[in-house]
């Protein structure tokens, strides 16, 4: 197999496999930069993976306030989930708990999207009649009494059924620490990238999975491929020398955009070189029959 | 192609009826046919080709030069288009107007913006009594789109109001906000007596503080709001020079009626 090499890395010829998924994005505004990404972090707070959290989610980029609708800083945050409903639950519940109580806060559209999501127009019933309406330059915003003033919500947000989740990068390499380090840096450079989020925790998952187990029930379970521990025991993926392996999943609004990101994330990995221990960048796939997006290594690097 | 324009050439013996002269009904009409319509309100009739002098062809940017206050109902019924006024309107400017923009360099009489739906009115002067308000035989006054008054309202502006926003730049006569149903009225100088009489929901807000306030609005304090700073950053982002700070005392009332509107005195 004639492997692409960058910087000594090796880039194996293979896919990541990804699904199309429903997103919507937010803007949160707050008093300061910091309540902006504590009402954030917590609305997105338990969303890695749709397996068990009912959606993904993260911040997308922090907002200065000349980007914001009311001056104020704002961070942007990305929703996504395998459907319309779920995600207008899931949006009801996560901006309700999380962004409703957050001192200061407020809840802007992000997305101007082909369909709507209710936003605010479900939030307000929390006003018990004392809501206030306003429509500001054609979006209409609903003001809710609560006990350090007011919550300010835009009514609907946008939703793209065009989302696509599971965008994935697998690094290889010799030690645990150059792996962490090298995903680190791709988790930084991804940030960059507009229309999309790492969900998992500091954008890195250490437990990547197969689907199913030899348990009843048990609907997905450890990548034993790629687990370093289980070379002799199982069909391996992995070259002797690999101490450890961490993927970095990528959900975007767009499939353009994991593309980007994807390219951005290669690059920062192999940014060391193969000196810093890093071995291979890889990705996962389901043999190409389960999704309809697939992301070639050897074309994405380019 | 260059604006349609009508120059009025002399002071007209009637009040004119121009609610005719809007892209909608131009747009297919010959320079001779649109000579040839009525614009007279008494027995003596009256054509566009007595009064005015047309020029240009753009049927969807339209100019009237030299209006006097006799020269009714411009813009009124507007669906889409400009219409550029350099002198003063009569009664009815852009009254039940759905979209488009309207811009009055003088004086507008009564009813400006009457019960209008969407699109932008602005006045440069000042507005007769009722600008926003009610049309004989409507429900409700204004519902919806933008009327900017650069000089001083008359009584009554916004009265019955549903939605959308007025800005009164100079003073606002006696009962302003009259029987409001819902709407944001923002008034930048002094209101008259009754300001916000029979307001069930909707926001006055005011720059400086009336002279009197209504008894039947209950005071809840000075406290910080964010929906200001979205409509003074709002209001930046279409060109208008404003500052309305965060901070406001809230008045909600009228008490006498459902009570839900407010009263929002810039602290």
């Amino acid at each position: 197999m004639a492997d692409l090499k960058l910087k000594g890395v090796t880039i194996v010829e293979t896919f990541a496999e990804a699904f199309p998924m429903v997103g919507t994005r937010i803007i949160i505004t707050a008093p300061s930069q910091e309540w902006a990404l504590i009402a954030a972090r917590t609305m997105t707070g338990f969303a890695t993976s749709v397996i068990a959290c009912g959606a993904e989610a993260g911040i997308e980029r922090t907002l200065s306030p000349d980007e914001t609708m009311d001056g104020r800083p704002g961070v942007a945050v990305l929703l996504f989930t395998m459907d319309s409903d779920k995600l207008q639950r899931q949006l009801r519940n996560r901006v309700g708990q999380c962004v409703l109580t957050s001192p200061g806060s407020a809840c802007f559209a992000g997305l101007e999207g082909e369909k709507k999501l209710k936003l605010g127009a479900s939030l307000r019933f929390f006003g018990d009649g004392w809501q206030m309406s306003k429509l500001v330059g054609g979006r209409r915003f609903w003001r809710i009494p609560v006990m350090d003033g007011e919550f300010l919500c835009e009514a609907t947000t946008g939703l793209t059924k065009k989302a696509v989740g599971g965008g994935n990068l697998l690094v290889l390499g010799k030690t645990h620490a150059a792996v962490l380090a090298a995903s680190e840096r791709a988790v930084k450079a991804i940030a960059e990238i507009e229309g999309v989020i790492t969900p998992f925790p500091g954008g890195i998952v250490r437990s990547g999975s197969k689907v199913g187990s030899k348990y009843k029930g048990q609907i997905a379970s450890t990548n034993d491929a790629y687990c370093p521990t289980l070379k002799a025991a199982v069909k391996t993926d992995l070259p002797f020398d690999v101490e450890a392996v961490m993927e970095i999943v990528i959900d975007g609004l767009t499939k353009e955009s994991i593309a980007r990101a994807m390219h951005a994330g290669i690059h920062a990995i192999a940014e060391g070189g193969a000196k810093q221990g890093i071995t291979h960048i890889t990705a996962g796939n389901y043999g190409g029959n389960l999704g309809p997006h697939h992301f070639h290594l050897k074309e994405i690097v380019a | 192609m260059s604006a349609l324009a009508f120059e009025l050439k002399g002071k007209p013996d009637q009040r004119l009826d121009l609610s005719q002269l809007i892209p909608e009904r131009l747009k297919d009409l010959k320079a001779k046919d649109i000579e040839r319509l009525a614009i007279g309100s008494t027995r003596v009739p009256l054509t566009v080709g007595d009064v005015f002098k047309v020029k240009g062809n753009e049927a969807s940017d339209l100019r009237f030069v030299g209006t006097d206050g006799r020269c009714d109902k411009i813009g009124a019924g507007l669906k889409d288009g400009t219409i550029i006024v350099d002198g003063d309107v009569g009664a009815y400017l852009g009254a039940g107007m759905k979209r488009g923009r309207i811009e009055v360099k003088g004086n507008a009489g009564v009813l400006a913006a009457a019960s209008m739906a969407g699109g932008s009115i602005a006045v440069s002067g000042n507005v007769d009594e009722r600008a926003g308000g009610i049309l004989v035989g409507e429900t409700m006054g204004m519902k919806g789109g933008v009327l900017t008054i650069g000089g001083d309202a008359g009584p009554m502006v916004g009265e019955r109001m549903r939605r959308g926003l007025v800005i009164v730049e100079g003073n606002a006569g006696d009962y302003a906000g009259g029987r409001m149903i819902a709407g944001t009225i923002l008034f930048k100088r002094k209101v008259g007596r009754g300001a916000g009489y029979g307001l069930r929901r909707g926001s006055l807000i005011f720059v400086e503080e009336p002279n009197e306030l209504l008894p039947t609005f209950g005071d809840c304090g000075v406290m910080e709001f964010d929906y200001l700073q979205l409509l003074e950053h709002w209001l930046r982002e279409t060109g208008k020079r404003i500052s309305l700070g965060d901070r406001a005392r809230r008045l909600m009332g009228d008490m006498s009626v459902l009570g839900k509107g407010e009263m929002l005195i810039l602290a």
